[in-house]
């Protein structure tokens, strides 16, 4: 047989309320969950930029240092090829020859008063 | 409602077995690669993946006093095979031969070997290493190698030095200063992708290897350029063996010019021989000669013995002296100690020799650095051979006074005069101003170092005075003179040891040492001339040498001469040369010059603006090129306070 039994409206209410803070508290579990779940994915994606960004630049630091190698290669050539043209030997030879140039004579060089 | 929890819990279980078991099965396959096979997995996979690069060392340079260089180094490449690679021999030993210009069968025959690696040729030309690269060939492979350049050809060759294929310094100054220049090799691992391409993901920190130092000669490019060409002149002209000149600043001892003859291009250095690459100047010793004499006088001064105006009998030519006869090119009779030295009298010498007695001719023998290297910074230096007066027979003391019977390097004899040149100081030579690290840092810097004292500032100020009459009229030097300058020097003589059948042979060796100007000097030079033919004295084949290299030297150093040279000599001598600018300069000269108003100088060349300048002994300052424009103050004006006159040229 069914027995009724009366509960006091008061108590109703503070069953009530518990449930509300609990639930509120639940929420406040899962908003934290999602949080950390997406500033972890978060992270690993940021990671993975990192890493990418790393082997990009890893990239561009050995074309770059390729780069720099060859113009110094260059530059060493250019270096070889000024110091050859401007010789003393060839430019002697050139200034006798195309430009029929000649030692200054005995006078022809002018000392300032 | 039971049965159906009861199947829902054996499911649970299920999964979870199923689950634990995958678990364990990637849990025991990654022990397996991670832990049991970890070591030779990561092996494999680095080899795939990293690769080290060789960053091969980088020489530093060589360079003159002016910044010139002597000495570059670039990277060349170098072909080579990896024999068990290649598939068609035949066509790759073609191509090859071809593109390198080698013979077929020689490349078959490398292809053929056994070794897997070899060389094809080394150091090819960027064209032929495009044109290989083209026939992109597995097996082929090319290699950087450091490659050395003198840019200058053979100047200078024999100071220089080379280096090896595998550049290390083999001699000369490569070889001194190899420690210094060669650099490091350096090594780093880097990561690769799937195309073999590097990806520098750590930096490049481990690639950046610092080059080689830099080293910077006391050379001058200009006066070794002359001191060479000048030398091979004479040495052709009077068809000699060989030649050698020296040029030195003698306050510092640094050396501006050292040449030798046969010359050497160390870009070529297995095509040419030992003889041809040697240094003589410092390897080699001669027997000097009537230049030996001016350290016998020396000593006569500095002892006070003798005296500059002391009368000596000259035995008119022929003075038995030991039991031998001492001969004289010219018989005299008296002559003062300043003329024996201007006539090169070997009497008078050993008449003096006698006076000064061997001990102490022997102590500046030593003092003024004979029978001992000079301690220049060039490999190979030798100290010439000088005896102790302990064992000088009675004849050597009259050899000893004409410089024979002992022998010294050429370097040596240069030093000495420029101790009479400095006012008494034995300077030590050398060649490297500093070595240079590339980030700046001075690792060895050469200054000027005083070896010792070897005669009084007086005596040698006296010394030089004689040494100047030697090239003025009546000496033995006159061909060494030159205009504008005073040259002090002497010339020298001597016969070339018999290896063979002993005593003299009649090979001689041609020679003249001075300084200039005599009474400041900016430079002492030698030029030795070995086994001349068609002349063979020193004053005919080396002192016009002297002469051509000094005057070069002089002007490459900007001396002005002490003796000015009159401008209406000048203008005489350009009139063949420069007509255009010589009727320029008549057609603006004034017909007469007042004396107290400004000159003109409108439209004169530079040149003829400073002779006229010059001429009236006006002071100008000149402003631009070309052809005078406009002057300040104007001609026909007066003098301003400062006496200047301003010339703006244009054109």
């Amino acid at each position: 047989m069914a027995t009724a039994v009366s509960v006091p409206a008061r108590k109703v209410a503070t069953v009530k309320r518990e449930r509300a803070v609990r639930s509120t508290a639940s929420r406040w579990r899962l908003f934290l969950g999602i949080f950390l779940g997406l500033a972890l994915i978060g992270a690993v994606l940021v990671h993975v930029w990192l890493r990418l960004q790393v082997v990009r630049m890893g990239y561009v630091l050995s074309t770059t240092s390729k780069l720099q190698t060859r113009l110094e290669q260059e530059n060493r050539e250019l270096k070889v090829e000024l110091a050859t043209l401007t010789s003393p030997d060839r430019l002697e030879a050139l200034a006798r020859q195309r430009l029929g140039l000649i030692a200054p004579e005995k006078g022809q060089i002018v000392v300032l008063p | 409602m039971r049965r159906s929890s009861q199947r829902n819990h054996r499911r649970l279980w299920v999964a979870k077995g199923l689950f634990l078991a995958l678990f364990l099965a990637v849990g025991g396959r990654a022990f397996q690669l991670q832990v049991l096979q970890g070591d030779k997995l990561m092996r494999l996979g680095q080899r795939q993946h990293l690769k080290e690069w060789i960053v091969l060392p980088k020489r530093g340079a060589l360079i003159d006093r002016a910044g010139e260089p002597l000495a570059l180094s670039m990277e060349s490449q170098s072909v080579y095979i990896r024999p068990h690679r290649i598939q068609e021999a035949d066509k790759v030993s073609h191509h090859l031969a071809e593109i390198l210009r080698l013979r077929a069968a020689e490349v078959r025959q490398k292809i053929a070997s056994e070794k897997p690696f070899v060389w094809i040729k080394r150091q090819v030309s960027s064209p032929e290493a495009e044109k290989i690269q083209a026939l992109n060939l597995d097996g082929i492979g090319m290699y950087y190698e450091p490659n050395r350049h003198y840019p200058q050809g053979q100047l200078a060759g024999q100071l220089i030095g080379f280096v090896g294929r595998d550049s290390e310094g083999l001699e000369g100054l490569e070889l001194k200063y190899n420690d210094y220049i060669r650099g490091e090799t350096g090594s780093s691992v880097t990561e690769r992708d799937a195309l073999g391409r590097r990806v520098l993901v750590e930096g490049i920190g481990g690639l950046q290897i610092p080059p080689g130092s830099d080293i910077h000669l006391t050379l001058d490019t200009s006066i070794q350029h002359m001191a060479e060409k000048e030398l091979e002149a004479s040495v052709l002209k009077y068809r000699a063996k060989a030649g050698v000149a020296i040029v030195v600043e003698p306050r510092t001892g640094e050396v501006l010019a050292l040449a030798n003859y046969p010359s050497f291009d160390p870009n070529n250095y297995t095509k040419l021989t030992a003889e041809q690459r040697r240094n003589r100047a410092v390897t080699d010793s001669f027997e000097p000669g009537s230049t030996f004499k001016t350290i016998l006088a020396a000593a006569a001064l500095d002892e006070e013995i003798v005296g500059k105006e002391d009368l000596f009998y000259c035995e008119m030519g022929k003075y038995p002296f030991a039991g031998k006869i001492i001969h004289d090119t010219h018989p005299y009779g008296w002559l003062s100690f300043a003329k024996i030295l201007q006539v090169s009298s070997n009497i008078g010498f050993t008449k003096i020799a006698e006076k000064v007695k061997k001990e102490r001719y022997f102590k500046y023998i030593e003092k003024f650095g004979f029978g001992k290297v000079t301690g220049i910074d060039v490999p190979g230096e030798v100290p010439g051979l000088v005896r102790r007066p302990e064992g000088w027979s009675g004849i050597d003391l009259a050899t000893h006074a004409f410089g024979q019977g002992i022998s010294t390097t050429p370097l040596q004899m240069v030093m000495a005069y420029a101790a009479i040149a400095n006012g008494g100081f034995l300077m030590r030579p050398y060649v490297t101003r500093r070595v240079l690290s590339p980030r700046g840092e001075v690792l060895l810097e050469n200054q000027p170092q005083v070896v010792r004292r070897v005669i009084s500032e007086k005596n040698s100020k006296l010394l030089a005075a004689m040494l100047r009459d030697v090239t003025n009229e009546g000496g033995t030097g006159t061909m060494a003179n030159i205009e504008g300058f005073e040259v002090a020097g002497k010339t020298g003589t001597a016969q070339k040891a018999d290896t063979i059948h002993g005593g003299y042979s009649k090979k001689r060796v041609g020679s003249f040492v001075g300084f200039v100007p005599a009474n400041d000097p900016r430079l002492v030079a030698l030029v030795l001339i070995d086994e001349p033919e068609a002349q063979v004295y020193g004053g005919v084949v080396a002192a016009p040498v002297f002469r051509n290299i000094a005057q070069g030297a002089l002007r490459r150093l900007a001396v002005a001469p002490e003796k000015a040279t009159p401008v209406s000599a000048t203008a005489k001598q350009m009139d063949s040369t420069t007509p255009r600018m010589v009727k320029r300069i008549e057609a603006h000269a004034p017909s007469h010059i007042d004396a107290d108003a400004v000159p003109s100088f409108i439209g004169l060349s530079f040149r003829g603006a400073l002779e006229k300048a010059q001429t009236l002994k006006v002071k100008v300052r000149l402003q631009g090129n070309g052809y005078v424009v406009k002057q300040a103050p104007a001609a026909g004006g007066r003098w301003t306070d400062e006496q200047t006159v301003v010339l703006n040229l244009q054109g």
